[in-house]
């Protein structure tokens, strides 16, 4: 609780219970779960002490519930159309950008002409591919949750670096829909960071390297006395361990020319086929082929240069990033290889011979993401309160808005520092004019065309004059999380408007509601007793902090401010008793609104305070 | 709320001087990020989430223009009543412009093939030293309180900082980043 972190700095001690937060690492092929067991985090084995869960869920007709992870691997080969394997890849796309990834996907896809989302079609019915994420995420969620004896007080999920705003927001989602709260989205190199510069205290400049099923992300940072900068990222959301795969299935069927027609039953085969060569190469080399009645040998010399331009799309995202991060590979003290596909050979001797250095390898890459999530809830949900650490990530894609010409202007550039907010001024181009359009686009390239589009919404109501009179303020804010929302102003009349972005992709967020509604009524009682006990704790909680700050900053309050909140605060009490969730909320967010005055005043004293103790001393010792 | 204070100098305990110690700016920007970076308040109320967003989000844009030689300059001239935002033809001198020209010309000559990577190091060089010439005035005409000077001197500062961005452009573009 922020208000108690507040009065006590160094530490809360009167804590009763630790926290229930768990980081996963919700990833294109596997997913896991890690909290902290004891003195470390450590990722979450099932039932039969296996740790990553395939991220796979097969759909069973007539209301058969679906089956997840090593259940569902089978139906890859009997029952592929209803399998459905490296969703991630569809997060936040559009029907356009699916074409790019059709060779990794089952099922069948259908593009929902009114929002352009992209569905599913299984035996059990339509799925968009945020309901396939939340049905992972509630298979990791109940297995901490039974590791962990009760529910979840919040999660940190990791996404790649290089994900969009409409990506991101589809996490988010999918995490909200499995009943899910979502303390932070991570960065997934962030987060390889974090597990593996706490324990060794370093200081310097790190690079991560991350290649995983789907995505491919490099991230520059900087590690200064516990706080983690992100100083550049870059990557590619297309690009991944299923690409590598691809290339050899290409190459199996040109050597053994057999039959290219392939069913997707047939496809999955030899796939799995190349998926198996390609980890038997980190072990072996060379390595026996055999494919229908073609036998032949394949060793990583050849391997490299089947796949040599998807090596070069990596190592030319390595240079792009250090180059935004104004480094030289001199100046690099370490390189962290994570996701599993870093485990070739190929990607190894790539990486070693541009860094001319051995990368870091202690911990397993496929289990350092969810690991440094784990640890970040950990610190997050407020139980780590000893070397606590603070992350500043960046935004990986400029911002920009549609200008005359169908050209884009950039208004937040890549790499800048997140949360971050701009303004920008508007006018009008015609006399009398009273609605402007503004088109919000993600990307680097300057045509419209050519970037992603994130929002368009209308600002109205604009007062009627002559062309260019009018100034209307735009605000964009991107958060912690790396997600955008926009204010716009009217500077005439002051008529503020805060804009309901209405996503260009994907879902509203009524259907957001809708879903969420539906998958209740699933599991009613299970969820109202939860809602209850969540509501309870989030009273609780705001009452008890709220308590001690006035008990140690009361006199920042002026009398009637000081009324507001306790007759605010005996109403809560008060609703505490009739279990009636929705009252509690509500009376808990009125309580939270009347206190914002007070923690904004005591930011201020804290800010003061902090300038105190360590700067000035710092100037003096400059003798100025 | 002190975020919201207009002086970024103020708002890190700096003097409010165009040269600065990068060092001391970076260690009270982590200093402060500490105390109001949202994931400090990760498990606080939905209005307190809101003010750390908007507290990071004014500190890392102070962090920014301070970081910057040019909206160090800027800033400057903004505390000093000087709206740069407004150019008018006084600002900018024949002289400053024929020579920002010709500068751009030269740009424009050298060839786009990898050969030219040395050539446009040369001139990088050369544009950079013309910066640290156009600081050195900004900070002498920005204290004798020649505010006029001191804006076109800003003028010039920002005319080849984007030359220099450009050049970084045909750069990348040659090396296929």
């Amino acid at each position: 609780m922020a208000l108690l972190q507040i009065s006590e700095p160094g530490g809360i001690t009167t804590q009763t219970e630790r926290k229930r937060a768990v980081g996963i690492d919700l990833g294109t092929t596997n997913s896991l779960v890690a909290a902290r067991c004891g003195d470390s985090v450590e990722t979450l084995p099932d039932s039969q002490g296996r740790h990553l869960l395939p991220s796979v869920v097969r759909y069973l007709p007539e209301g058969q519930p679906a089956l997840t992870g090593y259940q569902a691997l089978d139906g890859l080969l009997t029952d592929p159309l209803n399998t459905i394997v490296s969703v991630k890849r569809l997060l936040g796309k559009n029907g356009d950008e699916i074409s790019d990834n059709s060779s990794f996907l089952t099922g069948r896809f259908v593009v929902d002409q009114t929002n352009d989302a992209l569905v599913i079609t299984t035996v059990a019915g339509d799925k968009q591919p945020l309901e396939v994420s939340a049905d992972i995420l509630r298979v990791l969620s109940e297995r901490a949750e039974s590791y962990l004896s009760g529910p979840l007080d919040g999660v940190v999920i990791t996404v790649p670096a290089y994900f969009n705003d409409a990506q991101r927001q589809q996490t988010r989602d999918a995490a909200r829909l499995a009943g899910l709260k979502v303390l932070r989205l991570l960065n997934e190199p962030t987060s390889a960071a974090v597990a593996y510069g706490l324990d060794s205290g370093d200081q310097g400049n790190v690079v991560v390297f991350d290649l995983g099923g789907g995505t491919f992300d490099v991230s520059i940072l900087s590690l200064q006395k516990g706080v983690f900068q992100v100083l550049a990222t870059g990557g590619d959301t297309n690009l991944g361990g299923d690409d590598f795969d691809d290339k050899l299935a290409q190459w199996i069927l040109e050597q053994s020319g057999a039959n290219s027609e392939l069913d997707p039953g047939e496809r999955n085969a030899l796939l799995h086929l190349a998926r198996q060569m390609k980890h038997d190469l980190s072990e072996k080399d060379p390595i026996d082929v055999s494919y229908a009645d073609w036998s032949g040998s394949l060793d990583n010399e050849q391997y490299a240069r089947i796949t040599a331009n998807l090596i070069d799309r990596t190592i030319k995202v390595c240079r792009r990033v250090l180059r935004d991060a104004k480094l030289s590979i001199a100046q690099i003290n370490n390189i962290v290889l994570v996701g599993g596909a870093t485990r070739m050979p190929v990607i190894r001797n790539q990486v070693q011979k541009l860094f001319q250095r051995e990368p870091l390898v202690s911990i397993d890459p496929d289990k350092v993401v969810a690991i440094g999530a784990g640890i970040q809830a950990d610190v997050l949900i407020g139980n780590k309160t000893a070397d606590s650490f603070l992350l500043l990530d960046v935004n990986p894609l400029s911002l920009g808005i549609e200008t005359m010409g169908e050209l884009v202007e950039k208004i937040i550039p890549r790499n800048t520092t997140i949360p971050v907010a701009r303004t920008q001024e508007f006018t009008t181009y015609k006399d009398g004019q009273t609605v402007m359009l503004i088109h919000v686009l993600q990307g680097e390239r300057e045509l419209v065309s050519d970037c992603r589009s994130l929002a368009r919404f209308e600002v109205r109501g604009i007062p009627p004059m002559v062309a260019g009179a009018a100034k209307i303020r735009v605000t964009f804010q991107i958060d912690a999380d790396g997600l955008l929302s926009v204010d716009a102003k009217e500077l005439s009349t002051g008529t503020s408007t805060r804009i309901q972005v209405k996503p260009s992709y994907g879902l509203g967020s009524n259907e957001i509601e809708n879903m969420l509604k539906e998958s209740q009524e699933n599991a009613q009682s299970d969820m109202k007793a939860r809602a209850l006990k969540e509501s309870l704790i989030e009273a609780e909680q705001l009452l008890e902090a709220l308590e001690s700050a006035i008990a140690v900053d009361g006199d920042l309050l002026t009398d009637d401010e000081a009324l507001k909140l306790s007759e605010a605060g005996a109403a809560l009490k008060k609703a505490l008793q009739t279990e009636n969730s929705r009252e509690i909320h509500r009376l808990t967010e009125k309580l939270n609104g009347a206190s914002e005055g007070f923690a904004a005043k005591r930011m201020d004293v804290q800010i003061v305070d902090a300038l105190r103790g360590e700067s000035i001393d710092t100037m003096s010792q400059d003798g100025k | 709320m002190l975020l919201q204070n207009k002086n970024f100098f103020q708002i890190f305990s700096i003097p409010e001087a165009y040269d600065l110690d990068p060092v001391l700016l970076a260690e009270n920007y982590r200093e402060l990020q500490a105390q109001v970076h949202p994931d400090r308040f990760a498990n606080a109320s939905e209005a307190e989430k809101l003010q750390a967003v908007k507290s990071t989000s004014v500190l890392n844009d102070a962090y920014e223009t301070l970081r910057s030689p040019q909206g160090r300059a800027a800033h400057l001239l903004q505390l000093r009543d000087v709206d740069v935002s407004k150019v008018s033809q006084s600002d900018l001198s024949p002289a400053l412009l024929f020579e920002q020209i010709q500068l751009r010309e030269e740009l424009e000559d050298i060839p786009r093939d990898e050969k030219s990577l040395n050539k446009l190091d040369h001139m990088r060089k050369q544009i950079e030293e013309k910066v640290r010439d156009c600081q050195k005035l900004f900070v002498k005409n920005s204290n004798t309180g020649q505010l006029l000077r001191a804006k076109s001197n800003y003028y010039e500062m920002q005319y080849l900082f984007k030359l220099l961005s450009d050049m970084d452009a045909i750069e990348e573009d040659l090396l296929g980043y």
